[in-house]
């Protein structure tokens, strides 16, 4: 029943998108458009992947195409400084609009069931992109607390005018981390496509990007908690098959909702005061 | 710069817009020229995209059977709960003499709104309430799921069998118990495993049920998951286990596992009802459709069928006659 291999490897996208989405957050930029991202990064990764034969060309398209929207929403939310949940809605709906409009235009008006190439595994379950995952998760988590930049990324997120007063740029910390951000959603997306479900479907994301976001305030904006608690989710969705198979007459909606559930109770439980960025969510103005 | 946000999001919603209803564009494109109020026209509701590959993706053919059948003006849209209603209305008042909802929870908006609009008749595929201008088209696809679940027990060398699930609804609930009595009946005391991924299309979750399946002993599995199913499909292929199709002929599935698939045509009863509208001779009614008027199939794969063993292949030809026949009724619930 426990297979950790396999709670790892279905919970990567998730692991991703919120490892990543913790380093923007603690710059102060939430991305409301997680959903989007993931789901643009694994289309543009399924299509390369397919034409290319190479699924790590398709994750490699997955994290310029994540990269790409998350600079694209930057320039939106950080020099435009406009509100960044409207910005994310609107990236959502773009995503959603765009991926539906290309897959019919490219895989037919009645869709196309897509078989894509797989990832060589390393060591039982296991693919290199799993290997990168835990090491991003583990770095981030150390460079976050320990280096220049973390400290720089930090002080964006809680109290950006100490930033600035100390000589740095605000907007290009805050840039960095959303790249950062960017860079794993795209990963994330593609890996769902390329590492786990093997295939693309324009409505497949189903709240996976909505979920990393959760867990992040969930893991209190640690990284490496970030994907533990991914993990976590990932764990509790394996065992409520599993009891969905032995016990038959219980109510499929009820065990369907568990992982849910659980999340929420161990949020309510584990919550104790807020360790939220200060300034999370709040355009920087400058200090004239 | 302020105007910038605004345009975006308009922008996006219109690229959204695009999607659901691109193909109801096109697809009118080819009869443009007639289009005023003197012509035919019929739209198509469904629960999610037509390129699902499956459920929503079979109504859509029938749609397109009737564009160049009857050079019908087409249009498609997708609508769920309460934009359902509001999207009948939409298209009975731009004069639309047909509107089709693929699915039973179109078959009770249909009749609330046939009230208003005498002139358009509103049909459901599924459901069982009907008006002098409304009806429904019931596809009797427990009939094929039958003969799948015969097919499986028989083949099965494990003595278990899987069926994955997309959302737990009535519709996928009941092909699900047909699935689950023919298995049964042919072969008692075989185990059949039930999962639900709960949503729509999550290729990934309907995978790690089929593999979680698999690891319990199943060794055939069949799925209602639209455009999920590759999921289904890749991990019976890397788990040695076979594979049964659902809604749309899938025998050619890359994964090479797909031994027979149950398939629904709509393209007959759609025309059928495209055509009694058009000629105005609909009188509301439930049609039932199953394998004896060709719109329920099973359809084995022929480059594996001699993989199946004989006694296998008796038992679903036995079950199938008795079926046209009428012997044999498959189970299926009332929605």
């Amino acid at each position: 029943m426990m297979d950790l291999a396999s709670i790892l490897r279905y919970a990567a996208p998730i692991g991703f998108s919120a490892v990543g989405e913790t380093v923007g957050e603690r710059a102060g930029v939430i991305n409301i458009g997680l959903e989007g991202t993931m789901l643009l990064s694994a289309y543009a990764a399924t299509e390369l992947s397919l034409t290319t034969k190479s699924p790590w060309l398709g994750l490699i398209a997955g994290a310029i195409v994540g990269v790409t929207t998350s600079l694209a929403s930057g320039v939106l939310t950080i020099n435009m400084r406009q509100d960044q949940v409207v910005v994310g809605t609107a990236l959502n709906l773009l995503s959603f609009g765009l991926c539906g409009t290309l897959f019919e235009r490219l895989r037919g008006a009645t869709g196309q069931l897509l078989s894509l190439p797989a990832l060589p595994k390393v060591w039982g379950g296991i693919d290199l992109a799993l290997v990168v995952l835990v090491l991003f998760a583990a770095a981030l988590t150390v460079v976050l607390v320990r280096s220049d930049w973390g400290l720089r990324v930090r002080a964006s997120g809680e109290y950006p005018a100490s930033l600035e007063a100390a000589g740095y740029s605000v907007n290009r910390t805050r840039f960095e981390a959303v790249s950062v951000g960017g860079l794993l959603a795209g990963l994330g997306g593609a890996y769902y496509a390329i590492g786990v479900a093997g295939s693309f479907a324009p409505d497949m994301i189903s709240g996976r990007g909505f979920m990393a976001i959760a867990i992040v305030t969930f893991a209190r904006w640690k990284p490496i908690w970030g994907l533990v608690a991914a993990c976590l989710v990932g764990y509790f969705e394996s065992l409520q098959y599993q009891l969905q198979m032995t016990h038959q007459d219980v109510p499929k909606s009820l065990l369907i909702a568990l992982p849910y559930v659980a999340t929420l109770l161990i949020l309510i439980f584990s919550g104790r005061g807020t360790n939220a960025p200060a300034a999370l969510g709040e355009p920087y103005k400058g200090m004239r | 710069m302020r105007i910038l946000m605004p345009s975006l999001i308009l922008f996006a919603t219109l690229l959204t817009g695009c999607s659901k209803d691109g193909q109801g564009t096109t697809a009118s494109n080819g009869t443009e020229a007639g289009e005023d109020s003197a012509s035919f026209k019929v739209a198509l509701l469904t629960p999610g995209p037509v390129n699902d590959s499956g459920w929503s993706a079979l109504a859509f053919e029938g749609l397109e059977a009737i564009r160049t059948e009857t050079g019908a003006l087409t249009s498609n849209q997708v609508a769920q709960g309460s934009d359902i209603k509001e999207s009948m209305r939409s298209y009975a008042q731009k004069g639309y003499q047909l509107v089709l909802g693929h699915g039973f929870e179109y078959n009770e908006p249909g009749i609330q709104v046939a009230k208003d609009f005498p002139d358009t008749v509103f049909i459901s595929s599924s459901g069982s309430a009907t008006a002098k201008n409304a009806g429904a088209i019931r596809f009797y696809l427990e009939q094929s799921f039958y003969l799948a679940g015969v097919l499986a027990a028989n083949v099965s060398k494990t003595g278990t069998v899987g069926m994955v699930g997309g959302p737990d609804v009535p519709s996928i609930r009941s092909t699900f118990k047909a699935f689950r009595a023919g298995a049964e009946a042919s072969k008692p005391g075989t185990k059949v495993l039930e999962v639900f991924t709960g949503k729509n299309d999550d290729v990934a979750a309907a995978r790690q049920v089929a593999e979680t399946m698999i690891k319990s002993g199943a060794d055939v599995l069949i799925h209602q998951a639209n455009a999920a199913a590759q999921g289904v499909f890749t991990a019976c292929k890397d788990g040695k286990a076979w594979a049964l199709g659902a809604n749309l002929n899938q025998n050619d599935n890359e994964s090479g596992v797909v031994i027979g698939s149950a398939t629904i045509s709509a393209k007959a009863a759609f025309l059928e009802v495209a055509k009694l509208v058009k000629e105005k001779k609909f009188d509301g009614n439930v049609v039932q459709l199953g394998m004896e008027k060709g719109a329920i199939d099973f359809v084995y794969n022929d480059k594996l069928k001699s993989q199946i063993p004989e006694p296998a292949l008796k038992a679903v030809e036995e079950a199938k006659s008795n079926i046209i026949s009428g012997k044999l009724v498959a189970p299926k619930d009332k929605f």
